[in-house]
């Protein structure tokens, strides 16, 4: 069993279940930066992996499909803000109706299009990077563009959250809404900014999952929107920790693949349990306290 | 009628319309005549006792889980966690019940039902503690302790308590079922509805008059208002919101009553179908009230059977889009009234 975590295939994998999990998380980052707690990532992802497969499917270019699809993401994030910036309703309930209606449409439209109760037919996924996704082993994980944006992700978070004007007037309204108002920070335009960005962000995370898979299949996110807001949490707000979270859960992904096939003493659901128990280790206070940003989920 | 009371019955009629507008367009958008669509829903749920049966069935657990949480809402804890306090116990109370109805006959119900509860319960203590002690929002604590729960009860249901090449349990005696509505009166012939029907309006009006008319209530609902003028007027905030969440979790294990007992007779992965979630929908829809989620529960049962009454016509997944619609809506159309009807924000 060691042979096989401590293998290059595995590192591959690990970099791909990765993916997912941070664009989720830092999605999630930036909305609640700005004070907005979005619940419904698993439903963005859904309804993006969704789209994504639709688009494809219907006219064949990844590319457009993906412009398509992040503009479908946007327009849902758009009645959210509308939801919860403008006339101000509790952001959790309005997370759970979005994560409701997501899935079910997707659920209606797979049946509706496809006249399939579980998934779309297949399509081709996203092309690779030129050269380097020719290399062995590794290549497919590392010439994947969103992958390789991933990674990127983490540079550019923290840079925007931490060294622009945006972000530190992001993060104010997140914090102190009425202080930032005194400054003359917009405070709804700010926080709608905060929704878009997660929303495009976990749109891609969704892309990811459907063009990796190469289909839409109903229950394919399987809770990784949840597992990125957890990320979120334990990696307190910061685009650096919230990394090495991402990796953390990642690998347990990995390792739950792997002893499927190879077999262990460790029976896969303890593992499938491990990032939820873990988090709430974490929450009961076993890696020190977080604190969220202090107007997080506050209307205003 | 008080202008508030007026307020509601205004934005869950507007909201209905709403959403029956927007799914209307949707049906209309994909080339589906909506009138045929409604009109064949309402004759297959109301114009046949099976029909009608199905709904009641399907409504029953939603009241049960929406009763639950409901006790939690009006303490103002968003208990998401639903999903996972009820399967916890459900299955202890299908585990119990297979094992022990040789023994007590027809007394295992109560002590199936006890045992499932109190799984339930403690299944809510996590969350519960967390939000006490450390002042963790029980939003993300339920969420993370729905995925733990559903592991579990896999785990320990597949490696050593499923019957062979199935995800069941033992199926408990004939003996010990609980009566179906079609053995009363032959109208409901064939349907699955059950006694546990009957139970859940019991619940229901049992929680009215806590809510509505005792101390308790006003406590719990004071807590949900302002925690903190709560605890300046003496109410022991922490124990409130201990006790609400402990029992409010308790009371989604029921949900198994109307499964186990009164239509398979064992537990099974996926019994609940997202009950704990739709409940949400029941609950919010009805403002915590235990008499309104009756309706609404009722609403939601009659789309449930609705959907597969007109899968024919459209895809019954069609019916997953109105629910959520209509929690959407819900909240939209409320907020709006506030604004504009009761000129509050």
């Amino acid at each position: 069993m060691i042979e096989s975590i401590l293998s290059l295939t595995f590192l591959a994998q690990v970099l791909r279940m990765f993916t997912p999990y941070y664009l989720g998380a830092s999605a999630a980052n930036f909305s609640e930066r700005g004070g907005v707690i979005n619940i419904a990532i698993e439903g963005f992802m859904i309804i993006s992996a969704f789209s994504y497969a639709f688009f494809t499917i219907t006219f064949g270019n990844p590319f457009v499909s993906l412009l398509l699809t992040i503009i479908v993401s946007l327009l849902f994030s758009l009645l959210y803000a509308l939801l919860t910036i403008k006339l101000k309703i509790n952001q959790i309930v309005t997370g759970v109706g979005f994560n409701l209606l997501m899935a079910g449409t997707a659920k209606f439209l797979i049946m509706f299009f496809y006249q399939s109760s579980s998934n779309t037919p297949n399509f081709q996924p996203l092309p690779g990077l030129p050269f380097i996704s020719d290399i062995p082993v590794i290549g497919k994980a590392a010439g994947d563009y969103i992958i390789v944006f991933g990674f990127i992700l983490i540079f550019i978070s923290q840079f925007v959250l931490f060294r622009t004007r945006f972000g530190l007037r992001l993060r104010s309204v997140g914090e102190n809404p009425e202080a930032a108002e005194t400054l003359g920070v917009g405070v709804r335009v700010y926080k709608l900014y905060g929704v878009l960005v997660c929303g495009v962000l976990s749109s891609l995370g969704g892309i990811w999952l459907a063009s990796n898979q190469g289909s839409f299949s109903d229950g394919m996110i399987a809770g990784r929107g949840y597992i990125a807001i957890a990320a979120m949490i334990i990696g307190k707000w910061k685009p650096v920790n919230i990394f090495f979270a991402c990796l953390m859960f990642a690998f347990f992904e990995g390792l739950e693949i792997t002893l499927q096939i190879t077999g262990s003493f460790l029976p896969s659901q303890i593992v499938q349990m491990l990032p939820y128990v873990i988090t709430v280790l974490v929450l009961i206070g076993f890696i020190g306290k977080t604190r969220p940003p202090a107007a997080d989920g506050v209307p205003y | 009628m008080s202008r508030k009371l007026k307020a509601n019955i205004l934005s869950i009629s507007l909201s209905l319309l709403t959403t029956i507008i927007l799914t209307s367009l949707l049906l209309i958008i994909i080339g589906k005549n909506p009138i045929t669509i409604y009109g064949t829903l309402i004759s297959e749920v109301f114009g046949t006792g099976y029909g009608l049966g199905q709904a009641l069935f399907k409504a029953t657990p939603l009241i049960i889980c929406g009763l639950g949480l409901a006790l939690c809402f009006q303490a103002s804890l968003f208990n998401i966690g639903a999903e996972g306090q009820l399967n916890i116990g459900a299955f202890v109370m299908s585990f119990v019940a297979y094992n022990l109805d040789d023994y007590l006959g027809i007394m295992v119900i109560p002590v199936a039902i006890a045992a499932g509860f109190v799984m339930s319960a403690l299944w809510g203590l996590i969350p519960a503690f967390l939000k006490i002690k450390r002042g963790v929002s029980e939003v993300i604590t339920t969420i993370m302790m729905n995925f733990i729960a559903l592991a579990l009860v896999n785990y320990l249901l597949i490696e050593f308590i499923a019957v062979k090449s199935t995800v069941r349990t033992e199926r408990i005696l004939d003996t010990v079922f609980i009566p179906k509505l079609s053995d009363i009166s032959s109208v409901f012939q064939g349907s699955s509805a059950n006694m546990t029907f009957f139970f859940a309006i019991l619940l229901a009006v049992f929680m009215y008059f806590i809510f509505y008319k005792t101390r308790y209530g006003y406590e719990i609902r004071s807590v949900g208002l302002n925690p903190t003028a709560s605890r300046y007027l003496g109410v022991k905030t922490n124990r409130i919101i201990l006790w609400s969440f402990l029992i409010g979790a308790g009371i989604t294990s029921l949900v198994g009553v109307n499964f186990i007992f009164g239509y398979k007779g064992y537990y099974e992965l996926g019994f609940s179908n997202n009950i704990g979630f739709t409940a949400i929908a029941v609950t919010l829809l009805a403002k915590n009230n235990p008499i309104g989620i009756i309706f609404t529960a009722f609403l939601f049962g009659v789309l449930d059977y609705g959907g597969l009454a007109v899968n024919t016509l459209v895809p019954k997944e069609i019916m997953l889009v109105f629910q959520a619609l209509v929690i959407l809506s819900i909240l939209a159309v409320d907020k709006v009234v506030k604004i504009y009807y009761l000129k509050e924000d």
